[in-house]
């Protein structure tokens, strides 16, 4: 009986050890080796392009996803999203295995054309609109010229947008840490402003309280009916996630959600 | 002999009126006499004398000494319950009282209640340990009949919003509408006194008027009483102002169902029918706390206590931090519902 126990109780034990071994070294193996910066195009210096890729790995992780950044001068002057597909095809990124959760931006510099595109994971939590929040986000540092800084802006905003279920709008003001702060400390000045002016007692009657019911009210009464005016607005069609839009398939059967514009 | 005294037939003491049998009392030998059946000295009195004369304590002869406002108080020397008769008569009778139904040590018993119940006060201050002086007043009042013939004439509007293929409509009907409202109300108090404070007399309201009673000089016995310092002629732009925010909120409901009103034209005639003198029972409550004082007033009838208690800066800041935390970890837990991260 108690040799019986024991050996159950090993055997759970040993199943809990390979369960929290392998599952921390499957996923510390993903992010290592695999490049995530492809400055094809030259922008960036061997020290942002390592600063770079250690933020992108930090925020990847906490997503699962690989954030990729692929620059080219594209002399074969290929679309900016054929480039992205056969990218992705070609370079098998993924979190955790190959042709996995990827979200890659893509600079054309031969069309001066950019294009994002998510995989996977990143495919369900970036869809095109958000694409799109991203690429507007980071467009007008791209056509400054500061890459550096619009690379930085893209990892961060990729990691937050992640965080948010997929199809709400990432934007929305109560997701907002300072909205959020600040709508909590106008509710306390509120009501503290409400008990320090009670605190000194409050008028509790109302025309009520004097008011001779017996030969008080309304002696004539009309409500004259005159005109109706209407005024229409025409309703912004909001094309709703998923597919359609920016997205697409790459050659190799991967679908994927997209976003195209110029810089 | 314009100094009233109510001394005890059977021994000769001072008596005073009782807040708990609405009697007049005799603390010495507990002889009770009802008020209703006592003739009032007022009624059998000449006409008023002169303002700068003196007064003396039919008791101990001394001279009673008080503000030219006062009409009852209590000698400084014997302690007797003196009612100054002058200045009571011809135009200074009031026509009503309602009289205290709070004991001295029930007012203190309830003021500390109020003062525990302090969500802000310094918890010092919460013991209401350091009450100096406890004083019932008998406040002027000046009680308004005040008949309102109002007409209004407005413009309103019912909004609907609905969509129709590509575009959503915005619809708004347009409306004319008049009502014409008389409105009265009776008894509407405003305090008379030049010494207290209007807003704090504001909110010492509602007084049972159920207790009103027809005015006698007993009740003032063992208590001070102030006579009217403005008449009613003087405070009618006090009493107007005060009805208008009744008649306006009268008015809005009576304009009901509408997205929005605007009142074109809005004539309020008003006329004071009646002005009555009243005595209302209010409790002054002298306090001190950190070497300040304050001044508190309670409802002689209901209890209800007024005026401002000192705050502590750190009970608001805790009250602060706490509604803030908690409304802060709402507003996560909304935006963690609607699919928005939680950090
Ligand atoms: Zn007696
Ligand atoms: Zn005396």
């Amino acid at each position: 009986m108690n040799k019986r126990r024991a050996t159950w109780s090993l055997l759970a034990m040993m199943l809990c050890l390979t369960v929290m071994l392998i599952g921390p070294l499957q996923t510390a193996k993903a992010a290592g080796d695999q490049p995530l910066i492809y400055d094809e195009a030259g922008l960036l210096s061997p020290e942002d392009k390592e600063e770079l890729t250690i933020m992108a790995k930090e925020y990847g992780a906490k997503r699962d996803t690989d954030i990729i950044i692929y620059t080219s001068n594209n002399p074969e002057g290929q679309d900016v999203q054929i480039m992205t597909e056969d990218f992705y095809d070609e370079k098998a990124p993924g979190y955790d295995h190959p042709l996995g959760n990827a979200v890659i931006l893509t600079l054309d510099f031969n069309h001066r054309d950019i294009y994002l595109a998510g995989f996977y994971k990143a495919k369900e939590y970036l869809d095109d609109q958000r694409l799109d929040k991203i690429r507007n986000k980071i467009t007008p540092d791209l056509s400054d010229g500061e890459y550096r800084l619009a690379f930085e802006k893209y990892i961060k905003t990729v990691y937050k947008y992640m965080g948010y279920k997929p199809g709400v709008n990432p934007d929305n003001i109560l997701f907002n840490i300072w909205f959020q702060l600040g709508g909590a400390a106008v509710i306390g000045i509120i009501v503290v402003a409400i008990m320090t002016s009670r605190s000194g007692g409050r008028v509790t009657v109302s025309g009520r309280t004097y008011e001779d019911k017996s030969t008080s009210g309304v002696l004539e009464h009309q409500d004259a009916y005159i005109r109706t005016t209407t005024t229409r607005r025409k309703i912004e069609k909001n094309t709703s996630s998923g597919s359609g839009g920016g997205g697409g398939t790459t050659s190799g059967g991967h679908s994927h959600s997209g976003s195209r514009g110029s810089f | 002999m314009s100094v009233i005294e109510y001394k005890c037939p059977n021994c000769g003491s001072g008596m005073v009126f009782d807040s708990e049998t609405e009697m007049l009392s005799c603390p010495s030998c507990g002889r009770k006499d009802n008020i209703e059946n006592i003739p009032d000295p007022l009624k059998q009195q000449a006409n008023a004398e002169d303002e700068a004369q003196e007064y003396h304590c039919t008791s101990c002869g001394a001279v009673i000494l008080t503000d030219p406002e006062t009409s009852a108080t209590t000698c400084s020397f014997c302690g007797s319950a003196v009612v100054l008769g002058d200045r009571l008569s011809g135009k200074l009778t009031p026509a009503v009282v309602i009289p205290f139904a709070i004991s001295k040590e029930e007012a203190v018993k309830a003021f500390k209640k109020w003062c525990r119940n302090g969500l802000l006060t310094p918890s010092g201050f919460m013991s209401a340990d350091r009450i100096k002086g406890m004083t019932g007043i008998y406040v002027p009042f000046w009680l308004y009949e005040l008949h309102n013939n109002v007409e209004v004439h407005g413009h309103a509007t019912k909004v609907r919003i609905y969509t129709s293929g590509d575009y959503e409509y915005t619809e708004t009907q347009h409306f004319e509408i008049y009502r014409k409202i008389r409105l009265n109300y009776l008894k509407v108090p405003i305090d008379a006194s030049e010494k207290m404070n209007d807003e704090l007399m504001d909110k010492l309201e509602p007084f049972p008027y159920e207790h009103l009673k027809e005015f006698k000089t007993p009740y003032l016995a063992g208590y001070i009483a102030e006579k009217y310092s403005y008449d009613d002629k003087a405070l009618l732009p006090r009493a107007k102002d005060k009805i208008r925010e009744f008649i306006d909120a009268y008015i809005a409901s009576t304009v009901s169902g509408y997205t929005s009103v605007s009142y074109t034209d809005k004539q309020i005639d008003t006329n004071a029918k009646q002005a009555d003198y009243a005595l209302f029972p209010v409790w002054m409550v002298q306090y001190d706390f950190r070497k300040k004082d304050y001044t508190f007033a309670m409802n002689g009838q209901t209890g209800k206590v007024v005026g401002k208690p000192p705050l502590s800066k750190a009970k608001v800041a805790a009250w602060f931090a706490g509604v803030f935390g908690v409304s802060f970890i709402c507003l996560k837990l909304i935006s963690w519902m609607m699919g928005g991260g939680f950090l």
